[in-house]
């Protein structure tokens, strides 16, 4: 056993920090225009391929790089210590479509998106959940019915983050009614720019700009955008999931760590609840800081042997839900910490993308860790049946 | 990068696992409750000649010469099986012994002929000179010759006739003997710096290796009990108040493993966040264990209540452990002071 990273990998961490340095956006990214958003975050995607850095783990036939899910560790660790904001409106497209589309899709599905996806060219945005169809996601009913070589989509997802700025979603409908009601479900890829489609935003409790509900009335999509077999989207549908919950939050993680040792920092400059002295020296902040800090080391260990496990793995299996859900509660815990430390300042409104800190920002972001991609309740659900074997 | 276990590995630890099954059972635990040691010297003699002692140990001192990693997948198994005895403190003591050339001394502790408690440092300051003042809490020391001291500056061993007023005393865990002395300038056999050696940082991680057993120890005999115990006509275990509970568990045993691994790789190969990596597992792990185990107490019910069941065990060890080479409190203070991981 070691931790230790090879010569080429260490060289890699090297290169990764030299180009990040070169090369990283020097305007901070916009948070409240939408078609801001979407430019920037393309342009900078563009700027990651061109520099030979988008889809690190994709296979090089499809413009990855063909390299291991260490590198890809790398790279997050590195764009994190650069301070560099992640880029969300690529977030579905590089790690739950992207890597759907790799074990799944067609040739030609392939062939056209992945490369676009890692070129910076399109917004992926997820279409799953529904007003009657959250935790429960099988009992979705956005209809999709066969009517020559497309299927017509009627219905309404929910909690799709920039859908207003998409080019495709990654859209689960019900092809029909089987026996249970996992059956009978279809991954589609549906051009956002399709007639019919109507995109309303809802706004978040932090405030945020991308979030939205999205409405289907008689919506085309070719059959040809089924990924997978028809009726059977369910399996997909899991294996996308499966991918969220195991290597996209590496960049979460490492992330938090980093913002941790932020709040260390903070703590040690900031008048603390006392008026008189530094709020690191207050026990219980103090004590609430130390644990945080040895529960993202925890997490950072964890993530480190899931990727031992992954090399070997072709997608993420159940674990990568604990990983999800510890990630979540320590998030949540953090960025609490954080509005104790502030003390009456936390009431000044902050954006997490504001620098240095927008640490009220932060914990209103905090409560979406614990609820999008599966809840906390919905993850020790996974966890207690399919890892624990407890009875259902 | 490697943090997964290979088969060889594993091999010493599935023997360790099927002698503590034959042999030490954890029913044993309250039989000798009664009993001046918590482990019979046959049964310490028996684990020795498995090699149970001298894993990390060097090969001259008739160790097996394995990575630190080694003994701490080792001391995991130990943790689950509840393995009473003075066994960190022993592992730790023939590592002193050999480091500063008692040879014979490493042998005999590895081989279990020779048992070195711990003595925690109660009051008194770090003596100057090659000697030890002050009070001291005893750990599983009924049938040790020495005792491993750890200070600020340095570990050392100091023989148990040279203490005074040595007075046993009861611990909450019937599987663990406490007792009080008072030292005056008793001479230490051997001392090694802690730039030398970092013996409390090996003491921090195979206590938290030990810690980590227990936590998933405890899961398991939860998730066993969650499958099979009948109410209201279903296993209880279908409810989510008791499955997540379980999961909960699972959760934090496995952090806390593979922090305590993290820190052993970084322990052995001298990371410059080595420091910082131990304290973030003794931290998670003694929490994980005595958080499960209390969890553990709380879904067995009446039973869970019962001396007669396994789980106090392991909850009353899990806080001796969680004790054992400071107090987590002032682990947590050390956390803080650490620069930053790497």
């Amino acid at each position: 056993m070691d931790l230790d990273f090879t010569a080429e990998q260490a060289e890699f961490r090297d290169e990764v920090r030299t180009w990040l340095a070169e090369h990283a956006p020097a305007e901070s990214r916009p948070h409240e225009d939408p078609a801001a958003m979407r430019e920037y975050d393309l342009a900078w995607q563009r700027t990651q391929w061109e520099g030979g850095w988008a889809g690190i783990a994709w296979p090089e036939q499809y413009g990855g790089r063909g390299l291991t899910l260490v590198q890809q560790l790398i790279w997050y660790e590195e764009y994190a210590k650069a301070g560099l904001p992640s880029i969300d409106a690529c977030f579905v497209g590089l790690n739950h479509a992207g890597p759907t589309l790799i074990t799944t899709a067609g040739d030609e599905q392939k062939a056209y998106h992945l490369p676009r996806i890692l070129r910076g060219e399109d917004v992926w945005c997820q279409g799953f959940s529904e007003p009657g169809a959250g935790s429960d996601l099988a009992s979705l009913s956005t209809r999709a019915e066969l009517d020559g070589d497309s299927y017509v989509v009627t219905g309404q997802k929910i909690w799709t983050s920039f859908a207003m700025l998409a080019d495709y979603q990654e859209l689960l409908v019900r092809t029909s009614r089987g026996e249970a009601k996992h059956h009978g479900i279809t991954w589609l890829i549906c051009d956002m720019r399709s007639p019919g489609i109507e995109v309303r935003p809802i706004e978040t409790i932090e405030g945020g700009a991308e979030f939205c509900e999205v409405f289907y009335d008689e919506v085309r999509v070719p059959v040809s955008n089924v990924v997978g077999e028809p009726d059977k989207g369910w399996r997909v549908a899991m294996s996308t999931l499966s991918f969220e919950r195991g290597t996209a939050y590496t960049a979460s993680q490492v992330r938090l760590a980093e913002l941790v040792e932020n709040l260390i920092a903070a703590a040690r400059e900031r008048t603390g609840p006392d008026g008189r002295r530094p709020a690191i020296a207050d026990d219980e902040l103090a004590r609430r800081l130390a644990t945080a800090r040895s529960e993202v080391a925890a997490l950072r260990a964890m993530t480190y042997a899931g990727i031992c496990r992954n090399l070997t793995a072709a997608q993420p299996g159940p674990e990568g839900s604990m990983l999800k859900l510890y990630y979540a509660e320590i998030a949540k815990r953090v960025a609490r910490l954080a509005m104790d430390i502030l003390g009456a300042d936390a009431l000044r409104l902050t954006s997490r993308w504001d620098r240095p800190y927008g640490w009220s920002g932060h914990y209103l972001y905090s409560f979406s860790a614990s609820i999008g991609g599966g809840t906390s309740e919905i993850q020790r659900n996974i966890i207690g049946d399919r890892v624990l074997g407890l009875p259902r | 990068m490697d943090l997964l276990p290979s088969p060889e590995q594993l091999e010493l630890v599935g023997a360790a696992s099927e002698f503590c099954a034959e042999q030490l059972p954890v029913s044993a635990i309250r039989d000798r409750r009664d009993e001046p040691n918590a482990i019979a010297r046959k049964l310490w003699s028996a684990g020795a000649e498995l090699g149970l002692l001298g894993v990390s140990a060097a090969e001259d001192a008739g160790g097996s010469g394995l990575p630190f990693e080694d003994e701490v997948l080792l001391f995991r198994e130990l943790g689950r099986r509840l393995v009473p005895g003075p066994l960190t403190s022993s592992v730790l003591g023939a590592r002193l012994a050999s480091l500063t050339g008692h040879r014979d001394l490493a042998a005999a502790i590895v081989a279990g002929e020779t048992q070195v408690g711990l003595a925690r440092r109660r009051d008194g300051d770090e003596g100057l000179a090659y000697s030890v003042t002050g009070r001291f809490d005893l750990f599983d020391a009924p049938d040790a010759e020495y005792l491993l001291v750890i200070e600020p500056s340095g570990a050392g061993l100091v023989a148990k006739e040279s203490l005074a007023d040595v007075t046993p005393l009861a611990c909450i865990d019937p599987g663990t003997r406490l007792a009080e002395a008072s030292a005056d300038g008793a001479p230490l056999l051997c001392w090694v710096s802690t730039e030398d050696d970092p013996i409390r940082l090996r003491g921090l991680v195979l206590s938290a290796a030990l810690a980590v057993g227990i936590a998933e120890a405890a899961k398991e005999l939860a998730v066993e009990h969650a499958k099979n115990r009948v109410q209201f006509g279903r296993p209880i275990g279908v409810n989510q108040a008791v499955k997540h509970a379980c999961v909960d568990m699972a959760v934090a045993a496995e952090a806390a493993w593979q922090q305590t691994v993290f820190a052993a790789i970084s322990l052995r190969s001298a990371r410059a966040d080595a420091e910082f990596q131990v304290l973030a597992a003794k931290t998670v792990a003694g929490r994980a264990a005595i958080g499960n185990a209390e969890s553990g107490i709380q879904l067995h019910g009446g039973m869970g209540y019962t001396y007669e069941h396994d789980m106090h065990l392991y909850l009353k060890r899990a806080h001796v452990l969680d004790q054992l080479f400071g107090s987590p409190r002032e682990h947590l203070g050390d956390l803080l002071a650490e620069e930053a991981a790497q």
